[in-house]
């Protein structure tokens, strides 16, 4: 099969997942308590302008007509308005997007960078000490709960080591009781940065590093998002120590390996170019399912942190009922979810030549 | 009658499992001429492929060699290895069983290199055949460049991670090179496979078995070894193919002069190619000679037996005489210490309840064979009798609750009560060994 035809094929199923979730989200906000006219109101608003308003946003429509004229607005990227700021809820999905991915992408790096050379040291020392620990880790990581994780990071570095992290002041830790004992004058806090920026970004730290050679806004950055990385990376970390583990014992004992020793190839390209090539193969799925996973499952660490991602953001418009908010964050992580896989598709067929024929 | 060029002694290669030792191999010995084919044959699980493996050096945990010699005949290796380690060299022959496992592994690919026997698997199903061909090639070209050829391949380990890590950034520190590819192509062609240019970078799943295993000779040629071990390399092939492949290999020999070491459990591959015969039981050697000695005037009674088991389209008729009973256990505790074929034996005597030494029979100087037989003729007053070791197995069945319900008629005691309870009950593999215990 093409290249273009597997795309086309792949792309068309994604619609199809992305309008499914689009439909049960439309119909549980349909059968959901509450009226939104006077959610966005709020409860003291007259009778006059609740019917007004009513009028306004076509909800006095019947529901068939609401749920073709809400399909309509997505088709062309209108996703309406939020509730509860009267904002468009494109803008307010988009400028959280970035913080929510460089927290994925980082979580991922701490993982492969960590999870990959652990498994590969276990797999070759089976049964050693070190496999032992490596063993003992992932069962811990694996078994260990995201929201703990956090917290037990925030009080062993925050509180006992004193690291600051300025994301942490108004962060959940400080309101269960944890103190935070930072001073104001630490440096910035995430939403008013000394530029006037929303925060440091990871762009705003590599264009200070690029154009002005200034390394400390990489720093604060790094700061930022060191602890929520580990806390979110962790269980994949874990995972990937497992996959990597058990891939690699798997293809160390096929003849292929005997054969290519056989051929007096050097230690080092054996278990690099042969075994772990053919290894990364089912992980890089794994890898791609997860950074969708992660996209939309950071809720619970982007909650303890407080990090401004889109799962924060999604807490807030729950707890507000801000339901086109709502509709918009989840069917944008469901649209990041679909576009992963397909580019993990495409990235598997480059490293199984065997798929892209059949 | 030429020099030899590789020499087994006293060879045993042992696996340490839960269930106990297993002898794979155990004082075999063996001497293989420069320029002829020897074939070893046998059943499975007889040893044969462990002994290709210990030549390779491939035997893995938990396997492992555990004594014995295995040398080696190549002047330039002797001279480099003569400084440090003079203890392993005598004259031209170096015995690898002594050198460092590095130094050792250097030879692969280079003196020694090996056809497998299911070609589909035995190539990475990810890299395109032509570069699996072009590492081998490589290999050797490494080896060769540097004139004390010797001492760089015994550094190899040089090539480190971060070789390789360099070498997936940029292009020109990878490991293969242009020439080692157009190389690859070459050797490709001169296997017989048509286009290949172009089949050089197709894999291993686009290439027929015949094909394949085409491309690993190829591959096993690349690095010009001295030796090649085809361990069973027709079957996993069509039998049409099959005949293809040990043409090829008969061809390449007598174009290289190299010498093969031919591993099969096919008759008809042996009287085929070979020179010498091995015939392999129980982890050794239990006859062997020229082919004709083997093949003509065979004494051992196992040897008579595998023949006997090979159909005749020109003496027609009859039914075929399998070897009654199963291989047996090469578990350490129940190997007894006796002939090990004699439970399967129709001339079993009583002189067979001691481990026979190897004798030599009427034939060519070499034909040889561990049975009594070669020295006494068989009498029926000496003979066991027919059932000894099933009765053997009776008696000590009482005190095996383990194996009391295991019907099968071959199945013999384990060398000791008390260890029996370990033993997998019903497991044709530990079945049919002898009985004697200690």
């Amino acid at each position: 099969m093409s290249i273009g035809k597997f795309l086309v094929r792949r792309i068309l199923q994604g619609v199809f997942v992305i309008w499914g979730v689009v439909t049960i989200l439309f119909g549980l906000r349909a059968v959901s308590p509450g009226d939104p006219a006077t959610l966005m109101l709020g409860e003291g608003a007259t009778q006059e302008l609740v019917e007004h308003v009513r009028e306004e946003e076509g909800l006095n429509e019947p529901i068939y007509a609401q749920y073709v004229d809400y399909l309509q607005g997505l088709v062309v990227g209108d996703f309406g308005y939020s509730w509860q700021s009267n904002r468009d809820v494109e803008a307010m999905v988009i400028e959280r997007v970035p913080a929510t991915v460089e927290l994925a992408v980082a979580a991922t790096i701490v993982a492969v960078l960590i999870a990959v050379p652990l498994g590969v040291i276990s797999a070759t020392r089976r049964n050693q000490p070190t496999d032992y620990g490596a063993t003992l880790f992932s069962l811990l990581g694996i078994s260990t709960p995201n929201f703990w994780l956090g917290l037990m990071l925030i009080l062993v570095f925050g509180v006992w080591f004193g690291i600051p992290h300025p994301t942490l002041e108004t962060s959940p830790a400080s309101l269960a009781g944890i103190s935070v004992p930072y001073p104001r004058s630490v440096g910035y806090s995430f939403f008013d940065f000394p530029t006037g920026r929303r925060a440091v970004g990871f762009s705003e730290a590599f264009v200070a590093v690029v154009r002005d050679r200034s390394f400390s806004e990489l720093g604060v950055w790094l700061q930022y998002i060191a602890l929520p990385a580990i806390t979110l990376g962790t269980y994949f970390t874990a995972l990937i120590t497992r996959l990597t583990r058990s891939g690699m014992i798997d293809e160390l004992g096929k003849p292929y390996v005997t054969a290519t020793r056989a051929k007096g190839l050097p230690a080092v390209l054996i278990r690099y170019k042969h075994v772990l090539r053919n290894t990364m193969i089912p992980i890089v799925t794994v890898l791609g399912l997860q950074m969708g996973t992660l996209m939309g499952g950071a809720v619970i660490t982007e909650t303890v942190f407080n990090w401004p991602g889109l799962g924060l953001r999604l807490i807030d418009a729950l707890h507000m009922r801000d339901w086109p908010l709502m509709q918009g964050i989840i069917v944008f992580i469901a649209v990041a979810f679909v576009v992963i896989n397909i580019v993990v598709d495409g990235l598997y067929t480059y490293l199984n030549p065997q798929v892209s024929d059949e | 009658m030429s020099e030899d060029i590789i020499r087994i002694r006293d060879l045993s290669t042992r696996f340490f499992t839960a269930e106990g030792q297993v002898n794979a191999v155990s004082d075999l010995e063996l001497t293989i001429e420069r320029g002829e084919v020897f074939g070893i044959v046998g059943e499975s699980g007889s040893g044969k492929s462990v002994t290709a493996l210990s030549v390779m050096d491939l035997v893995e945990s938990p396997g492992e060699i555990t004594g014995g010699s295995i040398e080696y005949r190549n002047p330039a290796f002797a001279d480099a290895i003569r400084d440090t380690h003079p203890d392993a060299v005598d004259g031209e022959l170096v015995d690898l069983l002594a050198i460092p496992r590095e130094t050792r592994q250097s030879l692969r690919g280079t003196s020694f290199s090996m056809v497998f026997q299911d070609p589909e698997s035995s190539f990475n199903p990810t890299l395109t055949v032509g570069e699996q061909l072009a590492e081998a090639v490589e290999v050797q070209r490494r080896a060769s460049a540097n004139p004390r050829s010797t001492r760089a391949r015994t550094n190899r380990s040089r090539y480190s991670l971060g070789s390789y890590v360099l070498s997936t950034v940029l292009p020109s520190q990878r490991y293969v090179t242009d020439e080692s590819r157009n190389r690859a192509v070459e050797l490709l062609e001169l296997v017989g496979i048509p286009d290949p240019v172009e089949r050089a970078d197709e894999y291993p799943y686009e290439y027929s078995g015949g094909m394949l295993q085409r491309a690993m000779i190829a591959q096993a040629l690349a690095g010009e070894p001295d030796v090649l071990i085809a361990d069973e390399p027709t079957t996993a092939l069509d039998v049409t193919i099959q005949a293809q492949i040990l043409d090829l290999l008969s061809d390449l020999q007598e174009e290289t002069g190299m010498t093969i070491l031919l591993i099969t459990h096919n008759l008809g591959v042996v009287a085929w190619m070979c020179d010498r015969v091995g015939v392999m039981y129980a982890g050794e050697i239990v006859e062997r000679g020229q082919l004709e000695d083997v093949f003509d005037r065979p004494t051992h009674p196992y040897t008579k037996g595998l023949l006997g088991s090979v159909p005749d389209l020109e003496g027609a008729g009859g039914r075929l005489q399998p070897i009654p009973g199963n291989v047996p256990s090469l578990l350490d505790r129940e190997m007894p210490d006796r002939c090990y074929f004699a439970d399967r034996c129709p001339k079993a005597m009583d002189e067979c309840l001691e481990h026979p030494p190897e004798f030599d029979v009427e034939g060519s100087d070499e034909h040889a064979a561990k049975c009594y037989l070669a020295e006494v003729e068989y009498t029926e007053s000496r003979a066991l009798p027919a059932d000894y070791f099933e009765l053997k197995d009776a008696s000590e069945t009482d005190e095996r609750p383990v194996a009391a319900d295991d019907e099968e008629p071959h199945r013999t005691g384990s060398g000791t009560g008390q260890e029996t309870e370990t033993t997998p009950a019903g497991d044709g593999s530990t079945s049919g060994s002898g009985g004697d215990s200690e």
